[in-house]
């Protein structure tokens, strides 16, 4: 039960305040119809900052149907194959964010590059920023994500 | 840090810093930053100076120098200070701060450390001096400079050191 909205989920304490609640929602959502990177490889940096964050309520939203495998061997993604090497370069660099934004490096930064271009590094690094934040709010509200559909 | 930047602009100068930086280079998601962002200063009851004062301090956490640079010119209409200013950089600042001031730095500084640990006191301060769309655009607006500051930081070119900057919310 969330300290801030009595048993409402993450989402439903957005929408109580809907001037800006809507806006951000709109926001997490645009980074699954991107030119730039495949929501599938969103979806897995999505799912490793839950990880990251120990935040099983995250991690056990599907946002977008992943390849089978994939979900379960996330944790071990610098040794398990299922991953492309493209996948691999955002895995690295959402890592590296999710610790410290400053230690990205620069070779990080071309790899995803070389994959995706320079739109696609900006648009990982926004949706980072959000998925991060979306994170956040969820543990220090203490409230479980409410939108979205659940993993089998 | 890096020194150099690691996406180019797009190219000309439409006047707004949002659509004239790397962001502008991703048309999906740019209307959206847009309209968030002006949302967060328009659309919430914290004054403006108190959203200046949660983002400055967030700033402080992610090591943005830009983001520490800026200062929106309707905080400082609102009455924020460069003392206010200079108190809230400090490790601990609370004796120097009201009571309102002091949650919204322990909150931001909360949100930074250890969101899952927020202790029953803090929540109880916090629900005893905001109202809930109070807390609701403190958190939203923490959650949103958070994630802006690191993305400006980890696209590069950040210079070591920024004179004071004013600049108005873009639109």
């Amino acid at each position: 039960m969330s300290w801030i909205a009595g048993d409402l989920g993450r989402e439903q304490i957005m929408d109580r305040l809907p001037a800006i609640g809507e806006h951000f929602q709109r926001l997490y959502a645009s980074f699954y119809s991107l030119s730039q990177l495949p929501p599938e490889t969103v979806e897995l940096c999505r799912l490793r900052l839950a990880q990251l964050h120990r935040s099983d309520a995250d991690f056990a939203l599907e946002e977008y149907p992943l390849a089978a495998g994939k979900r379960e061997q996330l944790q071990d993604w610098h040794n398990a194959s299922p991953f492309s090497a493209g996948e691999r370069a955002c895995l690295e660099l959402a890592e590296v964010h999710a610790m410290d934004c400053s230690a990205i490096t620069d070779a990080q930064a071309d790899a995803v590059k070389q994959h995706f271009g320079e739109a696609g590094l900006v648009a990982l690094l926004q949706a980072l920023g959000v998925f991060d934040g979306f994170i956040r709010l969820g543990l220090i509200w203490q409230a479980a994500p409410a939108g979205g559909k659940q993993h089998d | 840090m890096t020194s150099a930047a690691r996406v180019s602009p797009p190219a000309g100068n439409t006047g707004n810093v949002i659509r004239d930086s790397a962001l502008g280079i991703v048309p999906e998601t740019l209307d959206h930053y847009l309209a968030l962002n002006a949302a967060i200063w328009d659309a919430g009851p914290l004054s403006a100076a108190e959203v200046e004062l949660a983002r400055l301090r967030n700033a402080r956490h992610t090591g943005c120098v830009l983001c520490q640079a800026v200062r929106y010119d309707v905080a400082i209409a609102d009455g924020l200070t460069e003392d206010k200013v200079q108190v809230i950089r400090q490790d601990d600042p609370a004796a120097q701060l009201s009571e309102r001031e002091r949650l919204i730095v322990a909150f931001v500084d909360q949100y930074n450390l250890d969101p899952a640990g927020i202790p029953a006191q803090l929540q109880q301060d916090l629900l005893a001096a905001f109202r809930e769309h109070e807390l609701l655009h403190l958190s939203l607006l923490v959650a949103w400079f958070n994630g802006s500051s690191r993305c400006a930081v980890a696209l590069g070119g950040m210079p070591e050191a920024m004179p004071r900057l004013e600049i108005s919310v873009p639109r």
